[in-house]
């Protein structure tokens, strides 16, 4: 149980971590919070010849508002996320998932980028971030190209990421008036749990309380984090009330596609999305009309 | 390659040497040897390990050492200044937040973060914080206790406990028995200096490493050890060939296992090969190159599927894998069921759960020139490793050293001689180096004695009323590969179960069955557990279907004092009715019971268990086990199982107690420290206990069966009486009295002339007196009184007449040497009944209990909310009211936990699934229960000052609460362990029909 020798490498800026990056692929990785980067190096379920620190880079850190979107630096911890005064004002759904993640302990060294990045089916940021219509923000060799979140991932722990790319920020657009969203999740337990199966919501209402646009994204029911379009669509110019939802909540269910694992048989996932669909949907709704 | 870093740690800079990839962890733990930062899981699940950088609560062993250069870094040894503790520290001290303590460290380093930035937090606050920290000991409960006494500063906290009731004043009142003083050994615990075995560091010490198998079953056809050998630092690599052909295991009828395969593996993880090398990470990589080659043989691993003809055979020696079977029938079971009004058969499954001590096992061994093994063990039973190591290796007992570190915890997974003890003693010898080794978390699971799951057909015969009419048991339970502990297992599924109620006539059946996964073991309540689990429910049903309240036909059935039970176990105190009454007061069982809306459940259930088990592990005395045959069994005890010194320092300042009861965080070193200040009639503070060490303290059978209150603390009283006796003369002398007049009390020595009491004082009583069981059964006789020196609590003391006791003890010195007392304790000749298998179960005493649960059910997820635990105990006089509670707080929190989540799980090919803490869940602060934990009146006479046991019978009852609450809450039984959200959601489900409680 321990980390194999490994050359690590430390880099000051983004031109030499993508440098190290791209010179050393596949074999490399790059290590920001590691809270689950060295636990699979240790059980042996990774193994890489080099690791690029990017931790002494300044510029990946902390949150940047500006009137229409929120930056939030790849390497701001989640209890920074969790803490800030512009999330906890402006951006609260965020909140479920930084709330819900693990323990203080990894959420003290865990990062954003690296909750998104490692691409962990299970993952919290991503559900909730893709409700909201975030983007990523991507640098490579110099150059920035920002892409929708639900475009990012392509399976269980791969992204587009091409070598010697970085994943820079999440980009999340100041939420409109009539906008609400949430992300629920069921864990085995109250404390210090993985998901077993989680839906983020999001609902855009007109002033009649009619869904103008929705999101709904599964976690840990799928290889990546599913944004379920059909059920969004389906609500679209609906009333936001227990039939549209309920109709929703049948297709997500129906397009999870989850595995059985130590943690639940893919039927009780199943099960699960569909309550955890109407319960997000309805604090979603809830959360819009304050904003009416 | 080694690269220099510079650490801020503690205000200090440190220049050390290190490995880029070296964790945090392993730095501050092997090269700055501050080793109060432990290592509990290495994955960022148990918190074990946490620390503070610039003021945040992070897991160390998620952390590059390299990656801290520049920060600020705090361990659990930089809170302490100027040798104070925190108030953080002072509050987990006072408020029972530490039992094994090894969590301690990192839980006040959560709860320092948490203080320094919000100094008045809520109880969800705390709870959050402290939600990545495990503890398998205190059910979190004297944990949030302590962080909300730091709150408030000052004033009490809300958490009730009572102290029990002292409605006797008839009774002995005492100056250290009776109170809740704080641990001896939390101020080490809560600072770091506490020293586990992992450590524990030598000079020129190795690092050693098991290799399991990977296939669950197979021949073992050919071992290279060529490669694991060439590795730079590899020091030596053993096999099967290069070990002796002594079995070992736990009973002896029984010893099946091999130190390392002789020709098969018989369970995933089963031990191979063993590497000695010049550290732990070298030998682990040692282990990758070591090549086997199996013969994979088919494997079982279902205990009904084992027992099936042509089944793969595990054992040559047990026929259709059954490697016990119990047939015990008492009374007439047909006429029984005959007469029953009701009659009610149901099936029950168990769950495969997991002592999960925090901290891992370790040893270290090393041999002295004279040819004495020393081998420190993280063990529960320091005697039965010197025995099973003698035996093993071929030396006589007195050859070997057992030092017991500090232990972290054991519940019965610490209870046996491990494969570290006997790999490290053997890599230890052959290469003349002293040699550590530790099980990683995984390993753990692998090496497994948990608890057995057990599969139970039950039927209940009652009477119009509810009264037991007969009871018949069959029960598979699933051994795993080896013998272990599972013969004693096998018997205590049944024989405990008669202990709580009256059953006029009992049938049990039991087959212990060999399957292909790790060996099961004793925990926490050995056996009993799961049966008791299934009779609750079981009681519960038939209550229902006649009408009666659930706690009613408890108390029309319930054990009374002085009884023979039908399986002939010896009931001494009984208050289980007290119990009863009083859980159902306190949880306004009355008021809820049935007018709970859907989703909302109450329930109860009860347990007891012995106070130590009657009969030696092994049988006969104490020698090297090759010197001659087993002797053949008898009703008594050959020699003592618990035996102390008193040894006091020159200057009668000091009372040094030697006894080799084993402290393994449930309080042992405190309640003993308690009752020989109490004997000895001086102050606790004056009072050190040295029980660490086999070469200090004589033997003790160590702690299992719930023994240590009532017998290492009738050999501690014994012995002190011992001292006080041996200075009589000279107080006498001093007072110009009689020497039966002087009494010792408080650090004084005084006259008592209105000494009045003889029945009390049993004059001339041998200091190792065994009780027979006919006088012991004749209560209200004199029982062997280790508080004989103390009249009552109103004497007044005349200061004129009064003399130090430490000038007694110099005087004593001056004209004889060393002022010593010795005193031992053997159990009660003649316990249980003459049948085969009648000494499991048998106890100088039980103890009884009664939990009610409160709890939610989430119709829509099937998530269950334990929310509430009421629990009265009938421990007898409780010598530390804190640390009963603490233990009762305990036992919930690890019962409701087994109840609803934990599993170990296998795959169709013995493979564990979830052998870490994130895949097998145990809860943690933020599921645990609000919990009121009340002692009942009781007093055993055959228990030191009327103690009797607290730490397993404590689980007992919560079970079958937590599954009634259950199907209170959503009209379904499951009787299936753990009750998960997915067992309850299939089960609501179905249309009531059978098995199911009551309809909505």
């Amino acid at each position: 149980m321990y980390v194999p020798d490994i050359k690590l490498h430390n880099a000051t800026t983004l031109e030499e971590a993508g440098g190290t990056l791209a010179r050393y692929a596949p074999s490399v990785r790059l290590l920001a919070g590691g809270t689950d980067l060295l636990v699979d190096l240790k059980t042996g379920r990774a193994t890489y010849d080099h690791l690029v620190s990017i931790n002494r880079i300044e510029t990946l850190r902390g949150l940047d508002e500006n009137a229409n979107e929120l930056r939030i630096g790849a390497l701001t911890t989640v209890t920074q996320l969790g803490s800030a005064p512009v999330v906890r004002e402006r951006f609260s759904p965020l909140l479920d998932a930084t709330s819900k993640m693990a323990a203080p302990q990894i959420r003290n060294v865990a990062t954003v980028g690296g909750n998104i990045a490692a691409a962990v089916p299970c993952a919290d940021l991503p559900p909730i971030l893709t409700a909201m219509n975030a983007s990523v923000a991507l640098w490579l060799s110099g150059d920035e190209r920002t892409v929708p979140l639900h475009d990012f991932f392509t399976g269980p722990r791969e992204t587009i990421l091409r070598d010697g790319e970085l994943l820079t920020a999440a980009l999340v657009p100041k939420p409109p008036p009539g906008f609400g969203a949430t992300y629920a999740r069921f864990g085995m337990r109250e404390g210090n749990t993985i998901a077993v199966a989680a839906v983020a919501a999001s609902l855009l209402l007109d002033s009649a309380g009619t869904v103008q646009d929705a999101r709904i994204i599964l976690g840990a029911v799928a290889p990546i984090p599913k944004m379920v379009k059909e059920a969004g669509d389906a609500l679209i110019g609906q009333k936001a009330d227990d039939d549209s939802f309920g109709a929703a909540a049948d297709i997500a269910m129906k397009a999870a596609e989850p595995i059985s694992d130590v943690r639940g048989s893919a039927d009780f996932r199943r099960e699960l999305v569909a309550v955890l669909t109407k319960r997000a949907l309805t604090t979603a709704r809830d959360r819009a009309k304050e904003t009416l | 390659m080694a690269i220099p870093l510079t650490l801020s740690v503690n205000g200090e800079a440190y220049t050390v040497a290190a490995e880029p990839a070296d964790t945090l962890l392993d730095v501050l733990r092997d090269k700055l040897r501050l080793t109060g930062t432990k290592k509990g899981c290495n994955v960022g699940d148990c918190g074990a390990c946490t620390i503070l950088v610039d003021g945040e609560a992070m897991n160390s062993c998620l952390l590059l050492a390299s990656e801290m250069q520049g920060k600020s870094i705090t361990t659990i040894e930089g809170l302490a200044k100027d040798g104070k503790l925190t108030p953080v520290q002072k509050a987990f001290v006072e408020e029972g937040g530490i039992q094994c303590g090894f969590c301690t460290p990192g839980m006040v380093m959560s709860a320092t973060a948490l203080l320094n930035t919000n100094p008045d937090p809520s109880d969800d606050e705390i709870k959050e914080a402290l939600s990545g920290n495990m503890c398998r000991c205190t059910g979190y409960t004297g944990i949030l206790r302590s962080v909300k006494r730091y709150k408030r500063h000052s004033g009490e906290c809300t958490c009730k406990q009572e102290e029990p009731a002292s409605k006797d004043a008839g009774k002995p009142k005492y100056d250290s028995v009776g109170v809740s003083i704080p641990r001896v050994d939390a101020a080490d615990k809560v600072t770091g200096r506490a020293t586990y075995t992992a450590d524990v560091s030598l000079p020129n010490m190795l690092y050693g490493k098991i290799l399991g198998s990977p296939i669950a079953h197979g021949r073992v056809k050919r071992i290279d050890t060529s490669k694991a050998e060439a590795l730079p630092g590899v020091v030596l690599v053993i096999t099967g060939a290069d070990v002796t052909d002594t079995m070992y295991g736990v009973s002896p009828a029984r010893y099946d296992e091999h130190v390392l395969a002789k020709e098969k593996v018989r369970h995933v993880g089963d031990e191979v090969a063993a590497v000695a090398a010049i550290d732990e990470k070298t030998a682990e990589k040692a282990l990758t190159l070591i090549e086997v080659e199996y013969e994979e043989l088919p494997a079982v691993f279902d205990p009904m599927t084992a027992i099936a003809d042509g089944a793969p055979q595990l054992h040559d020696q047990y026929k259709n894998n059954v490697n016990t079977h119990v047939d015990h029938t008492f009374g007439d079971i047909e006429k029984g069921f005959a007469e029953s009004h009701h009659v009610r058969e149901e099936t029950f499954t168990g769950n495969n759960v997991y002592q999960s001590p925090m901290e891992p096992h370790a040893s270290v061994a090393t041999w002295d020139n004279d040819g004495t093994l020393v081998l420190y063990s993280s063990t529960q039973v320091p005697h039965y490793v010197q025995y099973m190591m003698a035996h093993v290796l071929h030396i006589p007992l007195g050859k070997v050293r057992v030092i017991r570190p500090t232990v972290g915890g054991g519940f019965g997974g610490k209870a046996a001689t491990s494969p570290l003890d006997l790999c490290a003693a053997i890599l230890s010898q052959k290469t003349g180096r002293p040699v550590k080794m530790i099980y990683s978390r995984e390993e753990m699971f692998h090496y497994g004695r948990g608890r057995h799951k057990q599969h139970m057909k039950f039927k209940l015969g009652v009477d119009r009323d509810g009264k037991i009419k007969a009871f018949k048991s069959e029960i598979h339970l699933d051994g795993g590969a080896y013998s272990s502990f599972g013969v004693a297992t096998a018997y205590y599924a049944g024989s405990v179960v008669p202990t709580l109620y009256h059953f006029p006539a009992y049938k049990f059946d039991g087959y212990r069955m060999m399957t292909n996964k790790p060996a099961c073991g004793a925990m926490r309540g050995h056996g009993v557990p799961q049966p008791r689990f299934a009779f609750e429910c079981l009681l519960n049903m038939v209550a229902d279907d006649l009408g009666i309240d659930p706690i009613e036909i408890r108390r029309r059935n319930a054990m009374t004092p002085n009884t023979l039970t039908v399986n002939e176990m010896d009931v001494g105190s009984c208050e289980f009715r007290a119990t009863l009454d009083a859980t159902c007061n306190k949880s306004s069982w009355n008021e809820k019971y049935g007018e709970l809306p859907p989703g909302k459940g109450i329930g109860v259930g009860s347990g007891g268990f012995v106070s130590g088990a009657g009969y030696c592990i092994y049988r006969g005395q104490v020698q090297l086990s090759h010197e001659k045959p087993r002797e053949h069994f008898q009703k008594r005890s050959i020699f003592p199982h618990a035996n102390a010194i008193v040894k006091i320092s020159e200057d009668g300042m000091a009372a040094v107690l030697l006894i080799g009861a084993a402290e393994i965080g449930q309080g042992s070193d405190t309640v003993l420290t308690q009752m020989c200040a109490e004997s000895l009639g001086i102050p606790v503070s004056r009072m050190r206990i040295r029980s660490e060490d086999s070469d200090i303290s004589p033997l003790d059978l160590g702690a299992y069966s719930s023994r240590v209150t009532l017998m290492a603390g009738h050999a501690v009283s014994r012995a002190a009486v011992d001292v006080v006796d041996k200075m009589k003369p000279y107080a006498a002398k001093l007072l110009d009295c009689q020497e039966e007049d002087v009494e010792a009390r408080n650090g004084k020595m005084f006259i008592n002339p209105k000494r009045d009491n003889p029945s009390r004082d049993r004059k001339g009583a041998d200091n190792c007196c065994s009780d027979s069981a006919e006088a012991a059964r004749c209560k209200g006789a004199a029982h062997d009184n280790p508080n004989r020196n103390r009249k009552g609590a109103d004497t007044t003391i005349d200061d004129s007449r009064t003399i130090p006791w430490e000038e007694v003890a110099r005087q004593y010195f001056n004209d004889n040497g060393p002022l010593v007392g010795t005193g031992c304790y053997k159990p009660p000749d003649g316990l249980g009944g003459d049948y085969k298998g009648s000494t499991v179960g048998t106890s100088p005493a039980y103890s009884f209990g009664t939990s009610v649960c409160e709890l939610s059910v989430d119709l829509e997820t099937g998530k269950v909310k334990v929310e509430r635990f009421t629990d009265y105990h009938d421990c007898g006089t409780p010598i530390n009211p804190q640390a009963v509670h603490g233990q009762v707080e305990g036992a919930i929190v690890m019962g409701a936990s087994e109840t609803i989540m934990e599993d170990v799980q296998f795959d169709e090919k013995g493979q564990i699934l979830n052998p870490n803490l994130h895949g097998y869940l145990q809860m943690t602060i933020k599921d645990a229960p609000e919990i009121f934990s009340g002692i009942v009146d009781s007093y055993e006479p055959r228990g030191p000052f009327g103690a009797k046991e607290i730490g397993e019978g404590s689980t007992l009852p919560v079970l079958g609460a937590v599954a009634h609450a259950i199907a209170n809450a959503t009209g379904v039984w499951i009787k299936d362990l753990p009750i998960t959200p997915e067992k309850i959601l299939k089960g609501l489900k179905c249309v009531p029909g059978p098995g199911t409680m009551h309809e909505r």
